[in-house]
C-alpha cells in the first residue's frame, strides 16, 4: 500500500536532464565585429501599448552572436492628465519618469521595487527629455513616462565579475532615452526637437596595458578587454544642444582633448541613433500621400 | 527636409519649416531664433489667411491696405500615422486616423466654453468635472469650481448655489482662470451659460421654462435653475 497522502513519483526511474555548457563557453565572442565609428543596429516600433498616449518599442542586436538579443526597452507615455490633488499648482508639465529592469532581464535577478541605481537611470532621463519638452504647452497637467527594460544589454557566458553593470547603464540609458524620444512623439506632445542618446566609450583591447587606448561608440563591454572611461550624451541634433551629459570613468584630468573627443563621440553616436527615429518617420507616409499627389495634379 | 523652399508634408518634432518671415506659427510648431520648427510628429498643413490677399477689384472704391500679418499659417497636426506602425494604407485607415486625431487631448484654456457635471455644491460654489472641452471630448478629468459670484452677472449678492445648481445637471460654462492647483474657475454670467440639461427629484428630465425656472413635465413641478439659453442648432 503506497502512501496516499503525499504526492509520489511516478513508477519509472527518470534520469533528470544534465546540461553541460562546457563545451559551449569557449564560443563567447571576444573583440568588435563592427568598425568603431559605427553603432548596433535598432529596431524601433511606435504604438505598441494601446491603452497609452504614446509608446514605443526599442531593440538593440548584439553584434557578438547573431542570434542573441541585445537591449530591448519599451516605453509608454501617460498623459497629459491633471495632476494629483495634492501637487502644487504648476503653470507647466510635470515630467515623471520611470525606468525599471524587468525582475528578469539581467544576468543577477532584480527586485520588484526600483533599487537605487534604477532611480538614477529615471534623473538621468527626466533630464534627457526636460531639454527637449516644451512644458509651457501644458499648463497643469502631468507626463508619465515608464520605461520597462525587457532585457539587459548582458551576454550570459563572458563578463562574470568584472563590475561591467554601471557600462551596461549608460548603454540602456542612451536606448531609453531614444525610445522615450520617440514614444513623446507618438504621444502628440510638443518638443522643441527629436533627442537621441549616444554613448561613446575609450577602451583598451589588447591586454598589455603599452597598447594606446582607443575611443569606440556604442561600447559592449563584453567586446572589449577595458573600458577605461565612457560617456552618454542626449542630443539634439537640429538645435545642435546637449540636454544630458553622464560622464564615468578614470582619466587624468589633465588631458582636455580626451574628454572633448570622448564628448564629441557621443554625439555623433547619438546622431547616428537620431537616424534610426526620424527615418522611417520621414520614409514612411510615401504611399500614403501618394494619392494626394495624384489628386493636386488631375 | 533639404530644401527650404517647401516645407516637408511630413514632419518630425524639430524639423525646420521655413523662416518666421513666410508663415506664421500655428499649432504644433514653435519658433526658434526666426525660424519655424514643429513640435510634433504629424502631417504639415497650411491654411491661407482669411481673406486672400488678391488684387482688389474694384479701384474706383478707397480700401485700406492689407494688413501686412497675413500671412499663410502653418501648423503640424498629428495623426496615428506615427514611425513605423500601421503600414496599411486604405481608406479606413485614414478613417481612424481621422479620429485618432480628433481623439487628441485639448487641455481647457481661459476662454474656451466646456460642458460639465456637477458634483456637489456647497454654499459657495459647485465642484464639476469637465467633460467637453470646445468640440472635443477630453480624455482626462479636470476639475473646475464656480463660484457663488460667477453665477450670474446680475444681483450677484442674491445668488443662492442651490437655487442655481444640483448635482448631476449638465452645464455649459466658461473658463475664466486655470484656477488653483486642482481646480479650473468656471463662470456661467452669461444668458447663453448655465444648466443645459438637469433631472428633477423624481428622476425625469425637465424643460426650461424661464431663465432660472425648469419644470418636469410628467409632474409638473417647477425647481429652481440658473437655466442656459437655448441655442439654435
Amino acid at each position: 500500500m503506497t502512501d496516499r497522502r503525499r504526492i509520489n513519483g511516478p513508477p519509472g526511474e527518470t534520469i533528470p536532464p544534465f546540461f553541460d555548457d562546457a563545451d559551449r563557453t569557449p564560443e563567447a565572442v571576444k573583440g568588435r565585429s563592427r568598425p568603431p565609428n559605427a553603432i548596433r543596429k535598432m529596431f524601433l516600433k511606435t504604438g505598441v501599448t494601446p491603452s497609452a498616449s504614446g509608446s514605443a518599442y526599442l531593440e538593440i542586436s548584439t553584434s557578438a552572436k547573431p542570434g542573441a538579443s541585445g537591449l530591448k526597452l519599451s516605453c509608454s507615455v501617460h498623459g497629459p492628465r491633471s495632476l494629483p490633488r495634492s501637487a502644487p499648482f504648476s503653470p507647466h508639465l510635470v515630467l515623471t519618469t520611470h525606468v525599471k529592469y524587468a525582475p528578469f532581464a539581467t544576468r543577477q535577478r532584480r527586485g520588484y521595487l526600483r533599487d537605487s541605481s534604477e532611480r538614477d537611470l529615471s534623473v538621468h532621463l527626466e533630464t534627457a527629455l526636460r531639454g527637449a519638452i516644451i512644458a509651457d504647452r501644458w499648463p497643469k497637467s502631468g507626463v508619465d513616462i515608464i520605461v520597462s527594460i525587457i532585457e539587459g544589454d548582458q551576454e550570459r557566458e563572458t563578463s562574470r565579475s568584472q563590475g561591467d553593470e554601471v557600462w551596461e547603464m549608460m548603454n540602456a540609458l542612451s536606448g531609453c532615452i531614444t525610445v522615450a524620444a520617440a514614444a513623446l512623439a507618438d504621444a502628440g506632445i510638443d518638443c522643441v526637437d527629436t533627442v537621441a542618446g549616444g554613448v561613446a566609450a575609450l577602451v583598451q583591447d589588447a591586454s598589455n596595458s603599452e597598447s594606446k587606448p582607443s575611443i569606440v561608440l556604442d561600447p559592449v563591454p563584453s567586446e572589449h578587454e577595458k573600458i577605461l572611461a565612457a560617456c552618454c550624451i542626449a542630443y539634439l541634433p537640429t538645435r545642435d544642444e546637449v540636454t544630458n551629459l553622464w560622464f564615468r570613468g578614470d582619466l587624468p584630468a589633465s588631458d582636455m582633448e580626451l574628454y572633448n573627443a570622448l564628448v564629441e563621440k557621443g554625439i555623433h553616436a547619438s546622431r547616428n541613433a537620431n537616424q534610426y527615429v526620424t527615418r522611417p518617420a520621414a520614409h514612411h507616409p510615401c504611399r500614403r500621400w501618394g494619392d494626394d499627389e495624384y489628386e493636386d495634379a488631375a | 527636409m533639404t530644401s527650404t523652399a517647401n516645407p516637408p508634408r511630413l514632419a518630425i518634432p524639430g524639423q525646420p519649416l521655413g523662416p518666421a518671415s513666410r508663415y506664421r506659427p500655428g499649432p504644433g510648431t514653435h519658433l526658434h531664433n526666426g525660424h519655424l520648427y514643429a513640435s510634433l510628429l504629424g502631417h504639415v498643413r497650411i491654411t491661407a489667411p482669411a481673406r486672400a490677399p488678391g488684387p482688389v477689384k474694384r479701384l474706383t472704391k478707397i480700401t485700406p491696405a492689407p494688413a501686412p500679418a497675413e500671412l499663410p499659417t502653418i501648423a503640424v497636426l498629428p495623426s496615428s500615422s506615427s514611425l513605423s506602425s500601421s503600414s496599411s494604407s486604405s481608406t479606413g485607415q485614414e478613417g481612424s486616423a481621422e479620429q485618432k486625431q480628433r481623439r487628441r487631448e485639448v487641455l481647457p484654456e481661459v476662454g474656451n466654453v466646456v460642458l460639465c457635471r456637477v458634483l456637489r455644491i456647497t454654499p459657495r460654489q459647485a465642484v464639476v468635472t469637465i467633460l467637453v472641452c470646445g468640440e472635443t471630448v477630453l480624455e482626462a478629468e479636470w476639475q473646475g469650481v464656480i463660484r457663488v459670484q460667477d453665477v450670474r452677472a446680475t444681483e450677484k449678492d442674491r445668488v443662492k448655489i442651490y437655487e442655481s445648481f444640483r448635482p448631476g445637471d449638465i452645464v455649459r460654462a466658461e473658463v475664466i482662470s486655470l484656477g488653483d492647483q486642482a481646480n479650473y474657475y468656471l463662470s456661467t454670467a452669461k444668458n447663453e451659460l448655465g444648466v443645459v440639461l438637469a433631472t428633477s427629484e423624481t428622476g425625469n428630465t425637465m424643460q426650461p421654462v424661464s431663465w432660472k425656472e425648469m419644470r418636469d413635465p410628467v409632474t409638473g413641478v417647477l425647481e429652481l435653475r440658473k437655466v442656459a439659453q437655448p441655442q439654435p442648432q
